[in-house]
């Protein structure tokens, strides 16, 4: 098998690698709500798509370049998920779970047919930054290595953000304790809706990159939404870093996976990957066990 | 997160023993060395058995709740109405209208079924839909095998209880949001397997069932309404009998249930492979009124949203819910948005989230709250 020489090795782990960096800043956004308000965001993929049919729109009328209308879209995603979370998801966060799985199913049944009625069922893409790297024997294209390295910028630069700065301090606080949170001062529902604002923002970041190497359609979020679960389950719920790794890791599995068997088998993955991991261990790996 | 900040909220925790307790765990969480430990282990265990106690006092409650009266004759007498209406419609009315009550019985028998599972042991299934594309391929590939129609429809539902036993048995062990994650990706995984095995599917291109096979629209009329009405009849049993309880008990405190003694395991096994049989059946009758069966029209994601939301907007965990929901749903759409799929289920959406948020025990708990006035009764919760 020819498929064992080390370049297409090494080409399967690099691709592998940028789509997980890709998984990764979508996973932790996911993760960053749960950690925060314990609520799983099922419409946190449609949010991703709204960044990238953002991107098209921007791209097709206003001719812009997916880079610069990710300055756009960031900031608008940033205060949509902000007031999201002060007008629909600060009501449900209190209430049982699975109340708010419900909340957040509806959001994004009502996103996705939007979105349908408005784009139609085709899939649609953004052609910019075609062509690839030559280094040596292998081939990286442009659009994967920029998604790639920008994202992961991205998600480096949320978790210094959450490390270093007084507010990620908050964030954090109000992640392991809200109630212990507020009786420290915290204004804990801000911190929640600065929460959301942050992970839809990082979605919309994502759908702007995802625009550049994939096409999609509104019902696109299903495979990710997929995806995220099996990565923060596997990295452990609430646990940011965890979601980057898991992210990565699935990335590269998947690559594998495609390169020796099917696409199709790789699109499976992250479901029999989920579902093992939750019979193993029904709580998950690791992260918050009871809470 | 580092070790050094959850130190110091838990110094700030410990200045606060009303907090403390107000987070304690789970009963039975952690007893080192067992009930004669240490003081602070022994105070550990008499809050957990209080805390069982109380647990166990909701329990009962359910028990309790739940044998009360319910305005059941008026619901006998409307039922009859229904029934009667129905036998005797097709004598009536055209076609089209004889299809359209054909596909309202297709949803308030898919709606029982998932109101047999979540909404009785409160386990949402995201995935349901895929028993009904079983249940669709299974009646398609027998009755091109030359088997009569009703025999179809029998082994669609056998086949949907088959794969729902050992489903039922690994997913079950997850907890609430947990298992509602692992469900959310079958109807897809169902999907794909169908694009995949093209020896048995053929694939994208579908079956198509010739029409010498197919029963008459009477027929078909006559036996969907059949899993409608044998749907709702499990459901009323269910609601009645100690099963139902138990189920309920489940939803409520499912710890507790198990403490007094409820075999939690079965019940939501048994509970779940029920609710996997009816759209077994249903999928096979609804393949024999398309005449048509792919992967796309078999293992469609809205029918997992219109379950969900027609039983919500009912009022789920009720015998009557799922009815009023899906009656409700399936004529909006007809006089509304029939002409716009992708508006019917944004709206189904808005629905959904409007109920979440001010109507959780759905429409039956206003007419119930009008009847009954009981203010202390938590909409949804007592059938």
């Amino acid at each position: 098998m020819e498929l064992l020489e080390p370049d297409i090795l090494l080409q399967l782990l690099i691709g592998g690698l940028l789509a997980g960096m890709l998984y990764a800043l979508l996973a932790c956004g996911l993760n960053l709500v749960f950690g925060v308000m314990r609520v799983i965001n099922l419409a946190h993929a449609e949010l991703m798509l709204v960044g990238a049919f953002g991107a098209y729109v921007l791209f097709t009328i206003f001719g812009l370049h997916p880079l610069v209308s990710l300055l756009l879209i960031v900031p608008v995603l940033f205060i949509a998920g902000y007031y999201l979370q002060s007008v629909l998801i600060e009501r449900v966060v209190e209430r049982p779970m699975l109340t708010s799985l419900l909340a957040t199913y509806g959001l994004s049944i009502i996103l996705i047919n939007v979105g349908l009625l408005l784009f139609s069922a085709d899939f649609k893409s953004v052609p910019v930054l075609q062509g690839s790297f030559l280094i040596g024997e292998l081939t990286v294209s442009k659009p994967r290595v920029t998604a790639g390295v920008i994202s992961l910028l991205l998600t480096v630069g949320v978790y210094l953000f959450l490390e270093r700065s007084h507010l990620g301090k908050a964030i954090r606080a109000v992640s392991e304790h809200a109630q212990v949170a507020a009786i420290c001062g915290i204004d804990v529902r801000k911190i929640r809706m600065l929460t959301f604002g942050m992970a839809a923002a990082m979605a919309g970041a994502a759908g702007v990159m995802l625009s550049v190497i994939y096409s999609f359609w509104p019902g696109s979020g299903i495979d990710f939404i997929q995806k995220c679960f099996a990565i923060i389950i596997i990295g452990g719920m609430g646990n940011f870093l965890g979601a980057l790794y898991g992210g990565i890791l699935l990335g590269v599995v998947e690559a594998f996976v495609g390169g020796f068997a099917s696409t199709q088998w790789a699109e499976a993955v992250a479901y029999l990957l989920l579902v093992t991991v939750l019979l193993i261990r029904p709580t998950g790996l690791k992260g918050v066990a009871r809470a | 997160m580092p070790e050094k900040l959850s130190q110091k909220l838990l110094r700030v925790l410990r200045s606060f023993p009303a907090a403390l307790s107000s987070s304690a765990g789970k009963p039975g969480a952690a007893i080192p060395g067992g009930p004669f430990g240490g003081t602070n282990v022994r105070r550990t265990f008499v809050k957990n058995l209080r805390l069982t106690l109380t647990r166990l006092t909701a329990a009962r409650d359910v028990f309790e709740t739940a044998s009360e009266g319910n305005p059941r004759s008026i619901g006998l007498w409307v039922g009859a109405v229904l029934v009667t209406f129905v036998l005797l419609a097709p004598l009536g009315i055209n076609d089209y209208h004889q299809s359209f009550l054909l596909q309202v019985f297709m949803v308030i028998a898919l709606a029982q079924a998932w109101n047999l599972i979540s909404g009785m042991t409160g386990y949402v299934s995201f995935g349901h839909a895929a028993f009904f594309g079983v249940g669709a391929y299974a009646g398609a590939l027998f009755l091109t095998w030359g088997f009569p129609w009703w025999l179809a429809v029998i082994k669609g539902a056998g086949i949907a209880a088959l794969l729902a036993v050992p489903l039922g048995f690994l997913t079950l062990r997850l907890r609430g949001p947990y298992f509602a994650i692992a469900m959310l990706g079958l109807n897809e995984v169902g999907r794909v397997v169908a694009t995949l095995w093209v020896d048995v599917t053929r694939g994208g291109t579908g079956l198509t069932l010739s029409p010498k096979l197919l029963p008459s629209l009477d027929v078909k009329y006559f036996t969907m309404f059949a899993l409608a009405l044998g749907a709702t009849l499990l459901v009323a049993w269910v609601h009645r009998s100690r099963f139902g309880l138990e189920l309920r008990a489940i939803r409520e405190d499912e710890e507790a249930a198990e403490m007094v003694g409820v075999n939690t395991t079965l019940n939501k096994v048994i509970a779940f492979v029920l609710s996997a049989v009816i759209p077994g059946a249903v999928g096979a009758v609804y393949v024999m009124y398309t005449s048509y069966i792919n992967p796309a029209s078999a293992f469609e994601h809205a029918r997992n949203i219109e379950m969900i939301v027609v039983v919500l907007f009912g009022g789920s965990g009720t015998v009557w819910g799922p009815i009023i929901g899906a009656g409700t749903v399936m004529i909006l759409r007809e006089l509304l948005w029939a002409q716009f799929p992708a508006a019917h289920l944004a709206a189904l959406g808005v629905l959904l989230l409007v109920v979440v948020l001010y109507l959780p025990g759905g429409l039956i708990s206003i007419l119930r709250d009008r009847q009954q006035k009981r203010p202390d009764a938590r909409p949804g919760e007592s059938p």
